[in-house]
Parts: C-alpha cells; sequence; structure tokens
C-alpha cells in the first residue's frame, strides 16, 4: 500500500471518464457470483449494463463456455477491469 | 464484425431490442437457464419469452460414495413472463449471433 495512486492515466479523471475510455477494449467482468465474462466491451450504460462481444465465460479461471454478443444486467457487476490478454485466439 | 446491426448497438438494451422476435438464451441465478423467443420487454428487462426450454440443473454429493451426482431438468412452456428481481435475472446471451 505504498504510493498514492500517481500512476493513474491522466486522461482518467472519474469512474466515468474510465467507462467512456474503455469501449471497444477487451475487459474482464466480474460477476457477484464470481465468475468472470472477458470479451469485448461493445458498450454500458449508468446501470452498468454491458454489452459484450466475443465472451468468454470463466468459471474458478477455467474456460466454460463461448457466446457471441452478451448482455449482462448491472446488478450482477462485481467489477469492470480492462486485460492485457489478446482476445480472440480461437476465433 | 463491423455489420450495421453492430453499428445500431449505442448502449447495451438495443443488443437486447435488436433480438426481438429471435431466440435467446438467458442464464439465471441458481444455475437455471432459459432458451425461448423474446416477444417483449421493458427497461427492467422484465420478458416475456416464448415456446420457452427451461433447464435447471442441480450437483448433489453422494453421503457414502462422494460422487457427484448431476441432475438436469428440463421444462418447456408455451409462453413465460420473466419478472425480474435481484435473486434471478442474470445474464442474457443473444443465440443467434453466436460465433464458433
Amino acid at each position: 500500500m505504498s504510493g498514492t495512486g500517481e500512476k493513474v492515466s491522466a486522461t482518467t479523471k472519474t469512474p466515468a471518464d474510465f467507462l467512456k475510455s474503455i469501449r471497444g477494449r477487451p475487459v474482464v467482468v466480474k460477476l457477484n457470483s464470481g465468475v468472470d465474462y472477458r470479451g469485448i466491451l461493445a458498450c454500458l450504460d449508468g446501470y452498468m449494463n454491458i454489452a459484450m462481444e466475443q465472451t468468454e465465460e470463466y468459471v474458478n479461471g477455467q474456460l466454460k463456455n463461448k457466446y457471441g454478443d452478451a448482455f449482462i444486467r448491472g446488478n450482477n457487476v462485481l467489477y469492470i477491469s480492462t486485460t492485457k490478454r489478446t482476445l480472440g485466439e480461437g476465433a | 464484425m463491423g455489420s450495421e446491426e453492430e453499428s445500431a448497438v449505442k448502449e447495451p438494451l438495443d443488443l437486447i431490442r435488436l433480438s426481438l422476435d429471435e431466440r435467446i438464451y438467458v442464464k439465471l441465478r441458481h444455475d437455471r437457464e432459459l432458451r425461448g423467443k423474446l416477444h417483449a420487454y421493458d427497461q427492467h428487462l422484465n420478458m416475456i419469452l416464448g415456446d420457452v426450454e427451461e433447464i435447471v440443473t442441480s450437483v448433489e454429493i453422494d453421503d457414502e460414495t462422494y460422487e457427484e451426482i448431476v441432475r438436469v431438468c428440463l421444462n418447456f412452456m408455451d409462453f413465460l413472463l420473466l419478472l425480474f428481481s435481484f435473486k434471478f435475472l442474470f445474464i442474457i446471451f443473444i443465440h443467434e449471433h453466436i460465433r464458433e
């Protein structure tokens, strides 16, 4: 717990700015249930409803399913994070 | 990708709008899944589905052998009004758009 968070990108000032900046990027969405969804973030709204493309479902870190487009209702979302991992290797 | 349909998705609910009259896959909590044709929805994601297949999966552990027993129960319904509640509605996959 050292530092004061100075490394946060200069373009990201508020959570809303972050959400705007990550559209079209590969993301990991973790739900309250602990299940991860990885895919390309198509769009999201103020309720944290999320539309994703090339969605992959990970349970306990293991790939369980692949879907095309997915809609996640915002109340289930614990966090959204960007990922460096390249997606769609199997596509 | 980059089709006309996708450019029409400006907010997440557009994805649902584009799925009207298509078969969708809804994943609910407690290992319940629904597949059906989306007839109507509202902003809360209450939905009316037609020609519905409900899949309920439960895993029990045998007391003696500790084996996992997976039970799958299938229900079929002509019409279903799915009311949103925090307990149930989970995630929706647009079935028709599934890519290999």
